[in-house]
């Protein structure tokens, strides 16, 4: 951050080890000789006017975490480098993996301008180095003055660096400090066994990474999209046509690359770059594998209108991207020569425009359980979903004898005031939604116990009635509870009206 | 915009006109020219079967009422019925919208039942929007989808949203997409609307039972076409037999009341007002 003038300068302190201790401070106070681990009355000796505030390390994530989705404009692979006191000089940072993406940017020099440029105009005070290691570049982005580490050069680059550039546990630099070992270099060709032995594995292991003698893997954000396609505008654009005519153009640029692969899109991802810094991501799914731009703009046309407002593009969009999240093998179809096509285009589409504009989980299927509960034999489940064969559901050639299921259930029983017949009679009356009814005709007991094996011992019986009023409305209900044997006063509930 | 509205008027003129003009030229008279008598569906029920020229125009909006929230089940068992006859040589799923406020009152579809019906649950495609504005738009677009064998459109009430302009929207795509689409209205009042057919549904008490005398019979129904585009409308008292999965006249002898006359929605008007009673603890 840069400095303010005419104010003090400011700080943020936490509780680090019994004291009220610098976690951050302006550059204004770095001029004054504040610097990070400081205790809080050092500082204020040094600058009297010292102003403080909590150091707050969750808003710092959040900032660290958002700078990072900014930063997919690079490279999908972007990890953050979380924020740590058992390391020296861990602030945090973000490592970019963008082996494959230099060329792009016209190499890594400009790459490089053009990171620090971007997030100085932010309003960060950044700085980024390039290395064949991500320790490496750790450690030249701190403290070395070479931003960019030529491949293979990392000892003579990081040679004269202090060895706080390793990502080492302060107590181990202050402990090879008192020995006189005070840079990368003067460690680096030493025996190693007394090192490890003296020192611990860590202190070999960060220099191996940094030298680029051990593979550091970093940890990517985001998995990676399966296919993946951009375009960069120079001149940012707002307009709702021009975003759906920019994922038009997107989505025709992967589809020869889904054909080659004979695959579809089932999710997709539309990552809008906004140029203040905010990306906004949408995500559509599909019924079926997609690849024609047509539909795949159609699903994000109306996904867009299923929110109850318009995009918020600010200033613009100067960078969108379309990924493909998830796929799904497509078999090369050879077209019905008299339909002209599939048979079931037209309802996967329809399937896919009601997901993307209701929400998948409200475009749903019936899926059976292997429960004899009522209300959890089925259950619905998105339709976007892969289709199964058969739902476990049939409708018998020859009709049921007696209809003994309800048309409709309610999926939580109501409870309902019954007279009935002790201990095992149908109800006479009963009064549900506070409307009394007369008990004229009933049929049952049916006796559905309870999943012991699931619910152990407590669980009670249900013995459900078919029974119907004066006016001809019949009813499902049921005694919740043997009498006698398992409650004394079993209670009544409504589950299911009968046509 | 003034102009749509006035040329929207008179088109809702014109079908009424046409309307009249064919009730006067009898029922065998005028055949229906458009094209959208064409789906003809049997129920295998003379009475009922008497009244379509040519079999119950399946392909156009439709709609089932039961004026009390109780009847729901009832008319529900009755689309149902009328789902078994139109899906008996249709391919295609069935798209199911259930708007909100009705699927409170009501529960939800029990697979298990529908399969006992004669309706293959696995062919639903449930759909559970937010709002009626969704569920409206939801019906719509499944109206205009040639792949579907139905569209039901379940809500509650005469909301505003679902108006003539709509439901001729929703009519029109049913036609041109020839799919079955019927708009199932919970505890609604009788509305101008541009639906082919709408009927009201009332639960009757039911027969004794052929094989277990105290048992409850099959499912009996007060049933009014109240509306018929394509020729008469009638009452009549009915029941659904579900082992043959038909529809079957009530026997002379059970009929214990005269059926109201069909042009009086609600018969003798009653005294007073129905309310429902609070707790009594």
């Amino acid at each position: 951050m840069t400095g303010r003038p005419d104010v003090p300068p400011l700080a943020a302190i936490s509780r680090i080890r019994n004291a009220q201790r610098i976690v951050a401070v302006e550059e204004e106070g770095e001029r004054a000789g504040l610097r990070g681990g400081q205790s809080l009355s050092d500082a204020r000796a040094l600058a009297p006017d010292l102003d403080s505030f909590d150091h707050d390390a969750e808003a710092d994530m959040a900032l660290l975490t958002s700078v990072a989705i900014w930063c997919d404009r690079y490279t999908p692979l972007v990890a953050i480098d979380q924020p740590s006191d058992a390391i020296a000089g861990g602030c945090g940072g973000l490592f970019l993996d963008i082996s494959g993406c230099v060329h792009l940017f016209g190499g890594e020099q400009a790459m490089l301008d053009d990171v620090t440029a971007r997030l100085r105009g932010a309003g960060f005070a950044a700085q980024a180095a390039i290395a064949d290691t991500a320790g490496a570049a750790w450690a030249a982005a701190r403290y070395g003055d070479r931003r960019i580490v030529e491949p293979g050069d990392q000892l003579t680059a990081l040679g004269g660096l202090p060895l706080a550039a390793l990502r080492l546990d302060p107590d181990c630099i202050d402990m090879l400090g008192k020995l006189g070992l005070r840079t990368i270099g003067c460690i680096a060709d030493l025996p190693r066994a007394p090192l490890a032995a003296r020192f611990g594995a860590q202190l070999l292991r960060r220099l191996d990474q940094a030298l680029g003698r051990e593979e550091e893997v970093i940890q990517p954000r985001l998995p990676t999209a399966e296919l993946s396609s951009e375009k960069i505008f120079a001149e940012p654009i707002a307009l709702q046509e021009d975003i759906e005519r920019t994922i038009g153009l997107l989505a025709a640029n992967l589809q020869p690359l889904m054909d080659a692969r004979q695959v579809g899109a089932r999710r997709l991802e539309l990552r809008l770059f906004r140029v203040d810094g905010k990306v906004a991501a949408i995500e559509v799914r599909s019924a079926g594998p997609v690849r024609t731009p047509d539909r795949i703009q159609m699903l994000f046309r109306e996904r867009i209108a299923g929110f109850h407002e318009d995009l918020d593009a600010g200033f613009g969009f100067d960078l969108i991207r379309l990924n493909v999240l998830e796929s799904q093998e497509r078999l090369a179809r050879q077209d019905d020569l008299v339909a002209g096509g599939d048979a079931h285009e037209a309802f996967d589409s329809l399937v896919d425009r009601l997901g993307a504009r209701l929400g998948v989980d409200r475009v749903l299927r019936f899926a059976s359980a292997d429960t004899h509960i009522p209300e959890r034999s089925f259950g619905l489940v998105s339709a976007a979903g892969d289709r199964p064969d058969s739902s476990g559901f049939a409708v018998a050639a020859e009709a049921p004898c007696v209809l003994t299921r309800p048309l409709l259930l309610f999926d939580r029983p109501e409870p309902v005031e019954a007279i009935a017949e002790a201990p095992d009679g149908p109800p006479v009356r009963f009064r549900w939604r506070r409307a009394v009814y007369r008990i004229v005709r009933s049929e049952g007991p049916e006796r559905i116990g309870a999943q012991w094996w699931l619910e152990g011992r407590g669980g009670r019986s249900r013995d459900y009635y078919r029974v119907e009023d004066d006016e001809g409305h019949r009813f499902w209900i049921f005694r919740h509870g043997l009498f006698g044997s398992e409650t004394t006063h079993p209670k009544w509930y409504m589950h299911g009206l009968f046509a | 915009m003034r102009r749509d509205q006035a040329k929207q008027t008179i088109g809702i003129l014109r079908d009424a006109v046409a309307g009249i003009d064919r009730r006067h030229a009898g029922v065998g008279g005028a055949a229906w020219t458009d094209g959208s008598a064409d789906g003809g569906v049997g129920f295998g029920f003379p009475p009922l079967d008497d009244v379509f020229e040519g079999g119950f125009p399946a392909h156009a909006l439709h709609e089932i009422r039961c004026p009390l929230t109780r009847d729901i089940s009832a008319a529900t068992g009755f689309l149902a019925a009328v789902l078994v006859a139109c899906l008996k040589d249709r391919q295609g799923p069935v798209v199911w919208i259930a708007d909100p406020a009705a699927r409170l009152e009501s529960g939800e579809i029990f697979p298990a039942g529908l399969s006992m019906f004669g309706v293959d649950p696995s062919r639903l495609l449930v759909i559970h929007p937010a709002e009626l504005k969704s569920a409206l738009w939801a019906s719509d677009e499944a109206a205009g989808c040639h792949d579907l064998a139905a569209v039901i459109f379940h809500l509650r009430g005469n909301p505003g949203l679902c108006d003539m302009t709509a439901t001729r929207r929703l009519m029109m795509k049913a036609r041109d997409s020839r799919v079955f689409a019927c708009i199932l209205r919970q505890a609604g009042e009788e509305e101008a609307s541009a639906v082919a057919t709408r009927w009201r549904v009332q639960a009757r008490p039911s027969l004794a039972d052929a094989i277990f005398e105290g048992g409850i019979g099959p499912l009996r129904l007060d049933l009014a076409l109240e509306r018929n585009r394509h020729g008469r409308t009638g009452q009549w008292a009915i029941v659904w037999n579900h082992r043959s999965r038909r529809f079957e006249q009530v026997p002379t002898h059970f009929v214990d009341r005269p059926a109201l006359p069909f042009d009086r929605s609600h018969g003798a008007p009653q005294k007073g007002q129905v309310v429902a009673l609070d707790r009594a603890s």
